[in-house]
């Protein structure tokens, strides 16, 4: 009996070591990854961020005709049809708000008041306008002030604000940081359209901080021009600021990055490659390219032997070869008996692509500010008499000459000289010389704008919309949209299931969530 | 190690020092308390039963102890005893238990008698307690094993489906080696946990762990499998289900979900060395119901022309728009010209017949102090689909030993290696064979496909999948992967491992400590080809396309667990107490590396790729190596008080402490409380009333399933060098959330049980409402927010239902007998809360490219929805006028509707979840002949189709055909309310038929997904006494032979072209979608069991 006691008393103490410990002692230490990131320098956040979104072929380009996608493939149908569809609105806004938004919100947040970060912050500023300028652009009111901020602030269902309060902001925002930019404060390394690895490279604060305020200065006269329609004045306030401050003066000072094409690819043109048979230059743009005889045409354009295979197809680019698709135009009517249009080839249409050894190669550069832009920026402005310095031909020559020096940076292309240059500005449809009243002159600008931004859709886009050059005519497809032209891109439609009742005060005030309803500054 | 674990440690290993202690030094302790040695005697006797013949394998233990033998078999049996032994009891399972005085005597002769009211008496409730199933307060329902062994399934539980009431299972055609959904009483929690129960193998706690397919990828399109495959039938002795969760309270938050406890075979004593073998040997068939939609009239082409070249059919092979079939030569894809005719099953030509061979071989016997049983079973299967096999082998070994008169050892283990080569591509539209055949026209030959796979073209498509249309990367060629071979390759050994030793302090206590290792590794190899669902084999710069994956995975479960516990008798009244604790710890670690962009063509290897895993600026997300780490401690107890055999009240607690939670609040308490009321005691007058017991519940249980480790931190990627800066990122699409507590679940049952009739008539009722609170809910969030979903406490939803089971023997003779049994199932499932204003919380979205909301299967969403059954559907209709008429555009083309309680136009159509599951069995036995007939049926869910979405808009089905001849007129109005004479022509019909996907109008493609089915038929003749009869072969204990058929018939649906049952995955995500699972499959088995 003795021996049972035993074992009772050291059942109990069993028990009683069970209880002693606790039972969740090192919990919260089982309960951390030991190999997860859980820090990181708010300066790799940014620099990641700064691959933003620009627009895609099917979406903006669409729109503005130089692009399209003439088949009813249901999952395809989109902007060449004129059709509302889901997946070729939403790029922009899952791009943006999933990728850029969320880690220049968090990065921020990390930043905090630092003032030894200062001009990472306000670096940081400036890119976030830029990114919330697109999403104005592109869709109208948008979540602004809340947007990014499920984990900083726990909130999930972020509320619309009008795109013109959002754009106050982003003035205040911008200026701000530039003037807080400080010469003698931090250098930012890791950014990658000026910092040490980047192709602009500076070494030391004071010529990053340059670089910087001319790209913030260059986004705020993007921003002053988008009022030339809703509120001149305000407009030209704003752009005589920016001008006055110093914006971009060469190629040297673009944002853009460039690509690899092995490790990093060009997403976007990478996709091209796949259902390769469905994708095709639109006619508006093809022509445009011809009858200036452009030197950029043969690297835009290509005629494939077998336009499904574009990836091995072997390309013909000579310029008097090309031919787009017309707009408003599918391809069973292209194909069927006796059509009138240029029936198929291989196993796709006899119509040319866009290049993809070049301006589609996946390893292209990818622009989001530059010289060129700005320079076409400024020559309007110029001839709006909102600045009052250069002269607007110089702005217009200087920028079309910047945009052929950077075709350098595609790959498999040789240099435009600089006679091609100026047999292209003596064009009979390109020489400024020749333009006489402002309109002729606005349409010359604009219309190069819309070349230069080949592939910056979100760009081309908005100063289509804003300037209403290039002279497009509307795609009347089934009529969907009441003989005009694609205003916005829709919300996505997850955003109705999800974050209802925003969606639905945001649609209301725009007029409906359709492509028809407009933008702030696009008032008719 | 934590202090907490230290200390489990501790007490485990002081419990067992403490048993060894007694084993090796008891003799010592006693020659020093009292002189008297023990004396031995033998005790010896013969068993009879009520007949008087001999009784054969009756236990014969000495009270409070673990002393015992079993009769032989000649009813005899002897046994040692020390002399301070005092009471025999005798037991055999449908008799009466009988103590015997032993009162100094050496023979003792007992006859046993049958007692009726204790068939199926002795329960293996939670923890492996054995209980009088009188006792109960809950519903536990005995599966026979018999019943898997006739009608075997290669998952076993899959032969289970409308067998239990309240269990209900849902195979996925996935494929030989595929998972089933296991659901009991409901899905407590929305997806996104484990909704499926625990399952208790030899006390060692097992998640089902259902790796079903549930997206895209190589590796979430393709059914992986789950646990249940590791354990062979052959070697099952008992299985019940513990349905409800005061039945599963004491297992703590694994066992939210109910449990179901496995006992493999370990031998039993005084057997002598005895061998079993079984064979079995399967062939499954696919089913086929494609003629009752696909369309045999119209070829190839678009707006009413066949395509006249082999460009325009490699650019819009897809559409089967064409022309009426005229058998004349028509060019291919291949540029082959072809009579233009139908050939429109060509799936059920590309699949094959399936096949299992099983054989397994055990080796038991038994002494007077022990008994073992040892296994092998190995099974080769091949799926319906080509190329697809599977291949296990189980080795299992059960041993029972006394090592002292006191202290008992058990020891299981279970070996596991399986192999799970090519599991088929479903759910998906992208790879796999029925997404590719539902989908192509009818008038290419499956020959065509098969002959000229591969791009034949010298240039650079060479070697690429000869493109058959223009959705090349969406449908592909079957063949391409075949003939190229594409594999995917899921090895897992899994070794299940458990110690039990069991110390009788006195007659009334004992204690108990328990080990069990689980231990698991899961190695996954698989490529992508060069040239799969491409034009060409190249990549943009030079090297070759591709992919090439290996994945392995390590996991070890811990638990281990002790127990104290006591029964004794105070006259009337009964205690049974017993308090333990548990610590669980699992760790898992994943290895992964990938390559693509290779060098070598057709060579599918790390070495010959550029850009590997760690190196991809595309999956900066990508971690090689990567852990986890859980644990749960816990301590529970319970008490039962007993009234004279007539009343029952049973109290459990248990509090587990969770490692994933926020360690400000970590842990949860969870009660039960029932009771069990044997009326039939005060009803002993009443001769019809064998027995009658009424019982009750209430308990509250708990998971967090649904967490992950490590997910309340939110981690960054670091992206490789960008032109040699390194980028950063954020993981993931969740917003993390640190603080989320345990879900709660609380269930309420009343039982009734009745034997009448001489016990010829059973029924079980019972009636149970399962409330479950505070869900952790990955909440869909605007993405505008940074991140797709967060996982919150919200939501609340409710399964009640109403179990029933009526078991009777209408007739019987001598030889003749036939037992019939019903059990059926309702359940009524209702959203009550979803935690935010709108009152519905979306899931999935069909047609959606955002993930996790990810469906892209083109139809519809599934939604929570305030008010509503679980798992609603939700889609778009036809745009109807007040008067119920189809609105139509002015040209007179389809609209869709608007507005709606979600004001999107969606509107609900009802749950994927069926109201009504059952089965009914009949068993018809003459002498040696038994045969088994089982019908069984699901009603009142529903399930949306999006193969008939595809066939329809790609010209495929016969919905298709309206207009090909003259244009099509819907029969609609326009808003004026004048009829619609708008013709949509033959050109325009393509874009009609596709106004359904872009429109989401779903009404043409919405069914119950209801099914009555014959679902078995077996026959299995007992030759045991034949063969008695032939002395030369008395070496043979026993022999049987069956055969079965599964899926003979279906003898209702309302789904067309489809089994409703060929639901693509065992998740709860992709719940009422029906899109590109194989068919289902007839199976015809033969069975040999041999007994030596």
């Amino acid at each position: 009996m003795k021996a049972i006691k035993h074992y009772k008393y050291s059942l109990l103490i069993c028990s009683v070591l069970f209880f002693s410990g606790g039972c969740d002692k090192d919990f919260e230490e089982i309960n951390t990854n030991p190999y997860a990131v859980v820090k990181i320098d708010p300066a790799l956040l940014f620099a990641g961020a700064q691959r933003s979104h620009v627009g895609t072929w099917a979406a903006e380009h669409t729109i503005v005709q130089q692009f399209v996608i003439p088949s009813n493939q249901g999952a395809t149908l989109g902007f060449s049809l004129n059709a509302d569809i889901d997946g070729n609105s939403n790029p922009k806004w899952d791009q943006s708000y999933g990728g850029a938004v969320r880690s220049l919100v968090q990065a921020l947040e990390l930043i905090g008041e630092d003032p030894a970060r200062n001009n990472l912050r306000n670096m940081i500023r400036i890119w976030k306008a830029q990114v919330f300028m697109g999403l104005v652009d592109a869709y109208g009111r948008v979540p602004y002030l809340d947007a990014g901020r499920a984990v900083t602030d726990l909130i999930y269902y972020p509320e619309y604000v009008d795109g013109a309060v959002i754009y106050d902001d982003l003035y205040t925002e911008i200026t701000e940081a530039l003037a807080e930019l400080d010469p003698a404060g931090d250098f930012v390394s890791a950014d990658i359209f000026y910092g040490f690895n980047a192709e602009n490279s500076t070494s030391t604060s004071a010529d990053q901080v340059v670089k910087w305020k001319k790209l913030g200065n260059s986004l705020l006269l993007r921003l002053g021009m988008r009022y030339s329609k809703v509120n001149p004045s305000k407009g030209s306030a704003i752009v005589a600021e920016a001008f006055a401050g110093g914006v971009m003066t060469s190629n040297a000072d673009n944002a853009y990055i460039k690509y690899d094409g092995s490790k990093y690819v060009l997403a976007e043109n990478n996709n091209l490659r796949n259902f390769s048979a469905q994708n095709y230059a639109a006619e508006p743009f093809v022509e445009q390219l011809k009858a200036t005889n452009d030197p950029r045409g043969k690297y835009i354009l290509a005629a494939y032997a077998d336009p499904g295979a574009v990836a091995t197809s072997p390309a013909d680019t000579v310029l008097a070869n090309q031919f787009g698709v017309p707009i408003g135009v599918i391809d069973t009517e292209i194909t069927a008996e006796g059509s009138p249009y240029r029936g198929k080839r291989g196993t796709g249409l006899n119509y040319s692509q866009m290049n993809g050894s070049a301006i589609a190669s996946p390893a292209a550069p990818e622009f989001y500010v530059t010289y060129a832009q700005t320079s076409l920026l400024l020559a309007e402005a110029r001839q709006r008499g909102w600045i009052t310095t250069g002269s607007a031909q110089t702005y217009y020559e200087e920028a079309i000459r910047a945009d052929m020096e950077n075709y350098d940076l595609y790959p498999g292309t040789i240099a435009i000289t600089p006679s091609e240059m100026n047999t292209y500005l003596s064009d009979p449809l390109v020489d400024f010389s020749l333009a006489t009243t402002d309109e002729e002159i606005f349409e010359l600008i604009n219309t190069q704008y819309w070349v230069v931004n080949i592939r910056n859709g979100t760009e081309a886009f908005a100063n289509f919309r804003r300037s209403g050059y290039p002279a497009l005519e509307p795609n009347l497809y089934n009529d969907d949209l009441n003989g005009g032209f694609v205003r916005r891109l829709s919300y996505p439609d997850r955003e109705a299931s999800v974050n209802t009742e925003n969606y639905l005060a945001a649609s209301e005030a725009l007029g409906g969530d359709n492509l028809l309803s407009r933008v702030f500054w696009d008032v008719p | 190690m934590s202090k907490c674990h230290l200390s489990i440690y501790a007490s485990m290993l002081l419990f067992f020092v403490v048993c060894q202690h007694s084993v090796a030094f008891g003799g010592g302790d006693r020659t020093s308390i009292s002189p008297p040695l023990l004396q031995q005697l033998t005790i010896s006797g013969k068993v009879t039963d009520e007949t008087g013949a001999t009784f054969p394998g009756v236990n014969v233990v000495v009270k409070g102890t673990t002393t015992g033998t079993a009769t032989s078999a000649d009813g005899t049996y002897s046994l040692d005893v020390s002399s301070d032994a005092v009471t025999l009891i005798f037991s055999f399972v449908g008799y009466a238990q009988e103590e015997v005085a032993i009162g100094g005597r050496t023979t003792i002769n007992i006859a046993l008698t049958p007692d009726v009211t204790s068939l199926n008496e002795i329960v293996v409730t939670a923890l492996g307690v054995q209980k009088e199933s009188k006792r109960l307060g809950y519903s536990a329902t005995t599966v026979q094993p018999d019943y898997m062994i006739t009608n075997r399934t290669t998952n076993m539980m899959e032969s289970l489906e409308g067998k239990v009431a309240g269990l209900n299972i849902t195979p996925p055609a996935a494929g030989a080696g595929s998972s089933t959904q296991i659901r009991l009483r409901g899905q407590a929690a929305f997806a996104g946990g484990n909704n499926s129960p625990l399952f208790v193998v030899n006390g060692l706690p097992l998640d089902q762990a259902a790796a079903g397919a549930n997206g895209n990828g190589q590796v979430e399109q393709r059914d992986r499998g789950d646990n249940l495959q590791n354990i062979n039938p052959d070697d099952i002795e008992t299985m019940t289900v513990l349905k409800g969760a005061t039945a599963a309270a004491i297992y703590g938050a694994r066992a939210a979900n109910g449990a179901i406890i496995i006992t493999t075979k370990s031998g039993s004593k005084n057997q002598g060395i005895g061998v079993d073998f079984t064979s079995s040997y399967t062939t499954s068939h696919a089913l086929n119901f494609m003629d009752e939609i696909v369309q045999t009239e119209y070829g190839a082409g678009q707006a009413g022309v066949r395509f006249a070249t082999q460009g325009a059919v490699q650019g819009n092979g897809q559409w089967g728009w064409g022309e009426k079939l005229d058998g004349v030569p028509t060019v291919n894809f291949d540029g082959v010209m072809r009579p233009y005719s139908a050939h429109p099953y060509q799936l059920f030509d590309f699949l094959q017949t399936g096949t299992n061979f099983t054989n397994t071989v055990g080796l038991s016997g038994g002494g007077t102090n022990g008994s073992f049983r040892a296994s092998f079973s190995n099974t080769d299967a091949t799926g319906i689909q080509p190329s697809n096999e599977y291949k296990k082998r189980i080795f299992n070994i059960g041993i029972n030993q006394n090592i002292t008169s006191k202290l008992k050892l058990q020891l299981n283990i279970n070996y596991a290696n399986e192999e799970n080569i090519n599991p088929p591509q479903v759910g998906t539209q992208g790879e796999g064979a029925v997404n590719f055949f539902n989908r192509m026209p009818i008038n290419t030959p499956i020959e065509a496909y098969r002959d000229n796979a591969i791009d034949p073209n010298l240039g650079p498509t060479f070697g690429s999948e000869y493109k058959t249309n223009g959705f090349l990367g969406t449908i592909n060629n079957p063949y391409y992967q075949l003939q190229k071979k594409q594999f995917f390759l899921d090895e897992k050994n899994r070794l299940l491992g458990t110690a039990t030793l069991r110390y009788q302090l006195t007659d009334w206590l004992y204690a108990q400590g328990r080990y069990n290792y689980d231990r698991g590794t899961n190695f996954m190899e698989w490529n992508v080809l060069n040239g799969a669902g491409a034009t060409t084999v190249l990549n943009a710069d030079g090297t070759f396309r591709g992919r090439y994956d290996i994945r392995q995975i390590e996991s070890t479960d811990i638990n281990a667990d002790f127990l104290i516990g006591g029964n004794k008798d105070f006259g009337k009244f009964s205690v049974d107490a017993s308090f333990g604790g548990n610590t669980w710890r699992r760790n898992s670690s994943t290895n992964q590396q990938y390559a693509r962009n290779f060098v070598v063509p057709d060579l599918y290897s790390i070495k010959n790729g550029t850009i590997f895993g760690v190196t991809d600026p595309d999956n900066t997300g990508y971690q090689p190596y990567s852990i986890s780490e859980t644990r749960i401690n816990s301590l529970y107890g319970w008490a039962e008080l007993g009234y004279n055999g007539l009343l029952y009240l049973n109290v459990t607690g248990r509090k587990d402490w969770f490692s994933v939670l926020n360690p400000a609040d970590n842990s949860k308490f969870y009660p039960s409380v029932s009771g069990s009321f044997i009326f039939s005691e005060l009803l002993a007058d009443q001769a019809w009333l064998t027995y009658g017991k009424l019982r009750s519940s209430w308990a509250r249980v708990g998971s967090v399933n649904a967490v992950n480790p490590y997910e309340g931190v939110l981690t960054y990627s670091i992206n490789p060098p960008f032109n040699g800066q390194v980028l950063a990122g954020i993981n993931g699409t969740g917003a993390p959330n640190p603080s989320l507590i345990p879900f709660t679940i609380t269930e309420k049952e009343l039982g009734l049980e009745m034997r009448m009739f001489n016990n010829k008539v059973l029924l079980d009722v019972a009636v149970f409402d399962k409330v479950t609170t505070d869900q952790i809910l990955d909440v869909s969030i605007s993405n505008a927010s940074g991140y797709n979903t967060t996982k919150q406490n919200k939501a609340s939803l409710k399964n009640s239902g109403v179990e029933l089971l009526i078991e009777a023997t209408p007739f019987e003779t001598n030889d003749f007998k036939w037992t019939t049994s019903w059990n059926n199932t309702y359940l009524k499932t209702e959203v009550l809360d979803v935690g935010n204003e709108s009152g519905t919380i979306l899931l999935i979205y069909f047609n959606g490219t955002t993930a996790p909301a990810n469906g892209n299967e083109f139809l519809g969403e599934l939604r929570y929805t305030e008010g509503l059954a679980m798992n609603q559907l939700y889609t778009r209709t036809y745009l109807r006028n007040e008067e119920g008429e189809i609105l139509v555009t002015p040209t007179g083309r389809l609209r869709a509707s608007t507005g709606g309680p979600i004001n999107t136009g969606y509107f609900p159509i009802g749950s994927s979840i069926p109201k009504y599951t059952g089965g009914w069995t009949n068993t018809f036995s003459y002498k040696n002949l038994i045969l088994g007939v089982f019908i069984d049926y699901k009603f009142g869910g529903m399930v949306m189709s999006s193969t008939l979405l595809n066939m329809t808009r790609q010209g495929h089905s016969k919905m298709s055909l309206g207009g090909r001849e003259g244009g099509l007129i819907i029969d609609g109005v326009y808003d004026n309310g004048e009829p619609n004479t708008s013709v949509i022509p033959v050109a325009s019909l393509q874009g009609h038929y596709s106004d359904y996907r872009n429109l989401q109008i779903g009404d043409p493609f919405v069914f119950k997904s209801d099914f009555v089915k014959l679902r078995t038929i077996s026959l299995s003749y007992n030759f045991s006494s034949a063969i008695k009869k032939v002395e030369k072969l008395n070496f043979v204990k026993g022999l049987t032979l069956s055969a079965a058929c599964r899926n003979v018939a279906i003898l209702y649906k309302d789904l067309p072209g489809l089994d409703p049952e060929s639901v693509q995955s065992s998740g709860d995500f992709r719940a009422g979608y029906e899109g590109s699972a194989l068919p289902t499959t007839r199976s015809y088995n033969l069975t040999l069991n041999v007994k030596f």
